[in-house]
C-alpha cells in the first residue's frame, strides 16, 4: 500500500442541493453515477433542473434526455467533451456545482480544467468508475503517455522505460513516470499489469 | 503572541478624517523598517492607560509596499470600553504606543479569477491595503463601499483618485444601498467575495451568496468583536493555580493578563482561534461571543475563546 498523499481519493457521487447550477460530466462507465445525481436533483432540488447540463462521451445519452434540463449533449470523442467543458465553465456563474464520473484519467482531465477556473473541492465532486489505466507524465522529457496499465511503460516521447509512480500531479493530470534503469541500464523489473 | 514581542512605535501624524474616524500614522521608535505584511492584515495596539491596559485590533490600511510607516483608522465607538476613546482623546503626534506584529486573517485568495470587495463604514480599512496588492495585477476586481453619508466616508478621495470605475459608493443619506442580488447572482466562476463592516452587512452578504449557491470557500469576512460587557464572575486557572476575578467591563483575557498570567492571543476579536482554551470544570453556562467555534463546539462547553467570551457561573476552571 502506498502512503503517498497525492493519490486522489474518490467517493460515491451525490447531488449538492445547495448549488444553483449543475454540470454533470460523464465518460464511459460514469453514466450510472450521473443518473443517481440527476435522480437526487429531481427530488431534492427540482427547481434547479432547468439550470442543469449533462455532457457525455463514450456512454449513451438516451437515459438522460429530458426537455426539463438546460441541455444534454453527447460527444464523439473525449477531446470534444473537454473542449465544451472549458467553454461552458467560461460562461458559468458562481453557484455552479460540477460532478465528474468515469475512469480516473477522465476525472483528472476535467479537474485540470476546473483548476483553471479556481473551482475548489466544495464545488466539484468526483466518482471513479471503470479502468484504472493511468496517464503518465515523463519527468525527463515531459511527454504524456496515455492508458498505461502496467508497472512500467515506454515513454511516448523519449522511449525511456518509466516506472509508474503513485505521485500524482493535479496540474498535469498525470502520475509521474521516472526512468527505471537509469543506474543499471537494461535491468528491468518484470512487466505486470497492475492498473486494469 | 504576548507583549514581550511588541514593537515600540511613535505617532507621526493624526488626522480627523470624518466626525467619528481618526487616521493615525505610526513609525518605529528606532526609525527602522517595520515588519512586512500583506493586504488584510491587522495589528494589536497596546494602550497603557492610567487605570488599565487596552489591546485593540486595527486593520492596516497603508500600502504593504511601505515599511517605514503603518496607517490605521480608528472609529470612536459610542459604547467604548475605553480603547477607541483613548486613541481619540489621549494619543497625539509624538505619543508612544506598542504594537504586535501584523497578522493576516483576511488575505486575498491568490488564485482567484476575480475579487469583489464589500465594505461598510470603517470596514473600508483592510481593503485600502488589499487594493495596493491588487494594483498592477491582472485579476479584475471591484469595490463596493456603503457608508452613512459623504461626510462619514473615510478615505473616499484616496479611493476615487486611484480606483475610478472600479469603485461603487452607496450613501445611506441618499437612500442608495448595494443591490446584493445583482452583485452576487451572476459573477464568473472563480470569483471571491470579501466583506468587512457591521454584522448586519456581513450576514446579508453571506446569506445572499449562499442563496445563490456560493460555496463557503469563496466567501471571506472579517469583523472584530469588541468584548461585550457582562456580569462579573470568577475563574480558576488550573496550571497557574490562581483565582482571577473578571469584572463586568473587562474581558476574560484582559483579566487573566491583569493577574500576571500570559495567555495566547492573536486577534483579540473572536476571529482567529489562537486563544482557544480548554474548560476543565464548569458550574453554569459559557457565553460564547466568538466567530471561531462551531455551534456544536459552543454547545459542548469544553472550550472557550477568552478574548471575547464570558461565563455566567458559580465555578469555572480553565487549562491555563
Amino acid at each position: 500500500m502506498s502512503v503517498n498523499k497525492s493519490k486522489p481519493v474518490y467517493s460515491p457521487l451525490h447531488a449538492d442541493a445547495a448549488g444553483r447550477f449543475h454540470i454533470l460530466l460523464g465518460y464511459a462507465e460514469g453514466g450510472d453515477a450521473l443518473s443517481r445525481v440527476l435522480g437526487e436533483l429531481r427530488t431534492e432540488a427540482p427547481d434547479s433542473l432547468g439550470r442543469t447540463r449533462v455532457l457525455l462521451a463514450g456512454t449513451p445519452i438516451a437515459p438522460f434526455v429530458d426537455p426539463g434540463l438546460a441541455g444534454v449533449q453527447g460527444f464523439g470523442t473525449l477531446g470534444e467533451l473537454l473542449a465544451e467543458c472549458r467553454s461552458l465553465l467560461e460562461r458559468s456563474s458562481m453557484g455552479t456545482r460540477v460532478y465528474i464520473a468515469g475512469p480516473e484519467h477522465f476525472i483528472g482531465r476535467v479537474l485540470q480544467i476546473a483548476l483553471e477556473f479556481n473551482l475548489n473541492p466544495d464545488e466539484v465532486r468526483t466518482e471513479a468508475q471503470g479502468t484504472l489505466a493511468r496517464r503518465v507524465h515523463c519527468v525527463h522529457c515531459r511527454a504524456t503517455t496515455e492508458e498505461v496499465r502496467t508497472n512500467r511503460t515506454r515513454c511516448s516521447g523519449c522511449s525511456r522505460w518509466l516506472m509508474v509512480r503513485d505521485h500524482y500531479s493535479r496540474r498535469f493530470a498525470a502520475y509521474m513516470g521516472v526512468m527505471v534503469d537509469a543506474e543499471a541500464p537494461g535491468e528491468l523489473p518484470p512487466l505486470e499489469e497492475i492498473y486494469p | 503572541m504576548n507583549d514581550a514581542q511588541g514593537i515600540p512605535v511613535v505617532v507621526k501624524a493624526v488626522e480627523q478624517v470624518t466626525p467619528l474616524i481618526r487616521h493615525f500614522t505610526l513609525g518605529a521608535v528606532d526609525g527602522g523598517p517595520l515588519p512586512a505584511f500583506s493586504g488584510g492584515s491587522h495589528i494589536i495596539v497596546v494602550m497603557r492607560a492610567a487605570l488599565r491596559t487596552h489591546r485593540n485590533p486595527y486593520s492596516l490600511l497603508s500600502s504593504p509596499r511601505r515599511r517605514d510607516i503603518y496607517e490605521i483608522g480608528v472609529r470612536r465607538m459610542e459604547e467604548s470600553r475605553g480603547g477607541s476613546h483613548f486613541m481619540h482623546d489621549q494619543v497625539e503626534v509624538g505619543s508612544r504606543l506598542e504594537i504586535a506584529h501584523p497578522v493576516n486573517l483576511f488575505g486575498l485568495d491568490k488564485i482567484a479569477r476575480k475579487h469583489v470587495l464589500i465594505a461598510g463604514g470603517i470596514g473600508i480599512t483592510p481593503f485600502l491595503a488589499q487594493l495596493e496588492d491588487l494594483h498592477g495585477g491582472q485579476v479584475p476586481y471591484e469595490l463596493h463601499y456603503s457608508v452613512r453619508s459623504p461626510e462619514h466616508a473615510a478615505f473616499l478621495h484616496r479611493l476615487q483618485d486611484r480606483e475610478g470605475g472600479r469603485l461603487h459608493v452607496y450613501f445611506d443619506s441618499e437612500g442608495r444601498s448595494i443591490d446584493f442580488d445583482a452583485l452576487l447572482s451572476a459573477q464568473p466562476l472563480g470569483t471571491h467575495v470579501y466583506v468587512c463592516g457591521p454584522a448586519g452587512l456581513i450576514e446579508r452578504v453571506i446569506a445572499t451568496a449562499r442563496g445563490y449557491g456560493w460555496p463557503d470557500s469563496h466567501l471571506h469576512w472579517e469583523q472584530f468583536s469588541a468584548p461585550p460587557v457582562g456580569e462579573a464572575f470568577d475563574v480558576f486557572l488550573a496550571r497557574a493555580k490562581l483565582k482571577v476575578h473578571v469584572p463586568p467591563d473587562r474581558s476574560l483575557l484582559e483579566s487573566i493578563e491583569a493577574a500576571g498570567v500570559q495567555a495566547p492571543y492573536l486577534c483579540r476579536g473572536g476571529v482567529c482561534g489562537f486563544c482557544h482554551t480548554r474548560v476543565l470544570e464548569l458550574e453554569g453556562e459559557l457565553l460564547h461571543n466568538d466567530h471561531f467555534l462551531s455551534d456544536a463546539d459552543k454547545a459542548r462547553g469544553k472550550s472557550i475563546m477568552p478574548c471575547v467570551s464570558r461565563a455566567r457561573c458559580t465555578s469555572l476552571v480553565l487549562d491555563l
